[in-house]
């Protein structure tokens, strides 16, 4: 059965407690690129990265031993002590929404403004995690099913979500490079 | 609805009740004259042989038709009770049932026993289960594979140290430690000046650890912190140390277990440790009152968690705190002090009334800085032997206090500011003066600790009250 308690605040915030605000910048900031450790999100990230390269952004990849549970407390620590905000990706599960998201709350805990990246079809599960949570966390939906796509497909699902990934930890990213 | 047979005769019963072994053969006397009993066992289906016996062991249907004790044998009609009784005693059960010459080899009388659902905590249970414990607080979730000791950390309701889930029984079965009414505003809380109702006191006691037993001293804590001369708004947003320090005083202090005695400024009391920590759940709760936030203490300290006590009155000759701040002896009572942490007091040598007064004077000199003088108050925790000194003496707290002012009395120009080369100090125009560390009222002087050990201790007060007659401390009644 489902436990409920109550809220023993004056109910002036909303139920979920902000996250932090994006960055001013990114110049002279590192972003942490999180690979979840799913199938395929690594080839999401890898151009995710080329990217944000491109656009002078430093970045350090991460990736955790498994999508089924939440990132061991190394990593937690490391990207706590070298970055400045996370990009987290890429949840196509029930179990990857979940601890995702709680790794999302554990960084933004510790200052670090981030992002998830999962699969429409789990928008109603980072719902209900972030609910469950308290936490407002920010989250960007790419295309459902992601496991059978060609890696160009995946690919240009990174090419059309940069931006807006970038927008949720930073208020003014670089722009793409235009020759 | 409750199945209740064709003739509406219900029996809410337990194995472990001999009266309701008893009246089985009245059940089945029933049955047998044609007038079938449905029979809801709160504990054990397997009795009351030969009759219909619907398991009740969730006790909801007990609960709902308000089962004190059992046997309760009850007539229904048209879905609607029209008659009940309670225990076996036959001209009852004859009244209810429409019957005569019932349980003829029986006693004519024989008391029931207590429901299952009135046992310790169970009512509270069903009350959230099955009824409507009317609070209004905002429903959170906790997932089903969630903490919800972890979900309290998530949403930022602790202080630090793990708080107890605010369920609905938890919060019923506390606000059942008070006859005011859930919706009853106390007061508005800084920073946010948010109304904080009976229904959310509460919610943090039950957070804090309390017990029901404690909500009217929670209560009375935060109507004293919601004194404006009690300056909690300051305290709390203060970039200096202090907190809210709680003195109690009165019978309710023994009544409900507070500690007076050895440790009394520190851990292992339920009643001490929870009650404090209540009212500084609700400023960070309710008020809002995060460190970090607007709560800006450069350092802060332990006694931020929690920091309450009560006065050992033992001693009938001591005149307590509250009643020398104006309470008849023997009243229930609250003292909000804003200070810091002790300051340990150490003299194993003064075997005088005058030399220990003397020896009290240059420690109670550091409060804040030694030459900052009335600059703040100070509360001195005397300990029974150090007491006994001034007892044995025939000094009463008047005079332990004035002579204590007297010895705390400083020549200006040592206190100014640059002399002894030192920056801080008072006003260089009040270098010709002479003056005391401490206004009269700024030096509370409370009794406690364990009867062996010649240590007292000193609280600091909060810079705030130089501001002297804006900040105070507050002394509240008690009231159930």
């Amino acid at each position: 059965m489902t436990l409920l308690l109550r809220d023993p605040t004056a109910e002036i915030a909303p139920a979920l407690r902000p996250r932090r605000p994006a960055l001013d910048t990114l110049v002279g900031k590192c972003v942490a690129l999180l690979d979840i450790g799913k199938m395929r999100g690594d080839e999401f990230i890898d151009r995710l990265e080329i990217l944000m390269n491109a656009r002078g952004i430093v970045t350090r990849r991460y990736k955790k031993p498994t999508n089924t549970r939440t990132a061991p407390i190394e990593i937690i620590h490391d990207i706590t002590l070298n970055c400045h905000a996370v990009v987290i990706a890429l949840s196509d599960c029930g179990s990857c929404t979940s601890c995702s998201t709680h790794d999302l709350f554990t960084l933004d805990e510790r200052d670090l403004p981030g992002v998830s990246v999962l699969t429409e079809e789990f928008m109603d599960a980072f719902e209900t995690q972030r609910r469950a949570i308290g936490f407002d966390g920010a989250a960007i939906f790419v295309p459902h099913p992601m496991q059978n796509r060609s890696r160009t497909e995946l690919e240009s699902f990174a090419d059309k979500f940069c931006g807006e990934i970038l927008l949720q930890i930073c208020v003014a990213p670089p722009k793409a490079y235009q020759a | 609805m409750i199945e209740t047979g064709p003739d509406g005769l219900v029996i809410f019963a337990k194995k472990e009740c001999p009266t309701c072994n008893l009246v089985q053969p009245v059940a089945q006397e029933l049955a047998n004259r044609g007038r079938p009993v449905i029979v809801f066992a709160q504990d054990d289906t397997s009795f009351m042989d030969g009759l219909t016996v619907e398991d009740d062991t969730s006790l909801k249907q007990s609960f709902l038709h308000n089962i004190e004790a059992v046997p309760t044998f009850i007539r229904f009609a048209n879905g609607r009770e029209v008659d009940r009784t309670v225990g076996w005693s036959r001209s009852a059960w004859e009244r209810v049932a429409g019957e005569t010459g019932l349980g003829e080899n029986l006693p004519a009388f024989q008391p029931g026993c207590g429901s299952k659902t009135r046992e310790p905590g169970v009512f509270e249970h069903l009350v959230a289960r099955y009824g409507d414990p009317g609070l209004t607080s905002r429903r959170i979730e906790v997932g089903d594979w969630d903490d919800p000791v972890e979900t309290a950390y998530e949403r930022g309701w602790s202080d630090g140290l793990p708080v107890v889930p605010p369920t609905d029984e938890r919060i019923f079965r506390m606000l059942g430690g008070t006859g005011r009414k859930p919706e009853e505003v106390i007061g508005r809380v800084p920073p946010n000046l948010a109304p904080c109702t009976v229904e959310k006191v509460a919610i943090n006691a039950v957070m804090a650890g309390c017990k029901p037993e404690y909500m009217p001293i929670v209560l009375a804590a935060l109507e004293a912190a919601l004194e404006p001369i009690a300056t909690l708004h300051g305290l709390l947003c203060s970039t200096c140390s202090g907190g809210p320090i709680l003195i109690v005083n009165g019978p309710i202090t023994r009544a409900v277990g507070m500690n007076s005695g050895i440790n009394a400024l520190g851990q292992g009391n339920r009643a001490n440790a929870t009650i404090g920590r209540a009212l500084n759940l609700i400023v960070r709760n309710v008020g809002g009152g995060r460190p970090g936030e607007l709560s800006r203490a450069t350092l802060g300290g332990p006694h931020k968690y929690t920091f309450c006590f009560a006065e050992d009155e033992s001693d009938p000759e001591w005149q307590p705190l509250a009643a020398a701040r104006g309470l008849p002896r023997g009243t229930n009572a609250i003292t909000f002090f804003q200070g810091d942490g002790i300051q340990a007091f150490v003299d194993q040598r003064s075997t005088t009334a005058p030399e220990l007064t003397r020896s009290l004077g240059m420690a109670l000199l550091a409060v804040c800085h030694p030459k900052l003088c009335e600059f703040t108050n100070a509360l001195l925790v005397l300990s029974p032997e150090h007491h006994g000194i001034f007892r044995n003496a025939g000094w009463d707290r008047g005079r332990i206090e004035s002579e204590l002012h007297k010895a705390l009395m400083r020549p200006g120009k040592d206190l100014v500011q640059g002399a002894q080369g030192v920056g801080e100090g008072i006003d260089p125009r009040r270098a010709g003066e002479m003056i005391n560390k401490f206004w009269p009222e700024g030096l509370l002087i409370v009794r406690a600790g364990g009867k062996a050990g010649l240590f007292s201790a000193i609280c600091g007060g909060w810079t705030g009250g130089r501001f002297r007659d804006q900040s105070q401390p507050v002394t509240k009644e008690i009231k159930s």
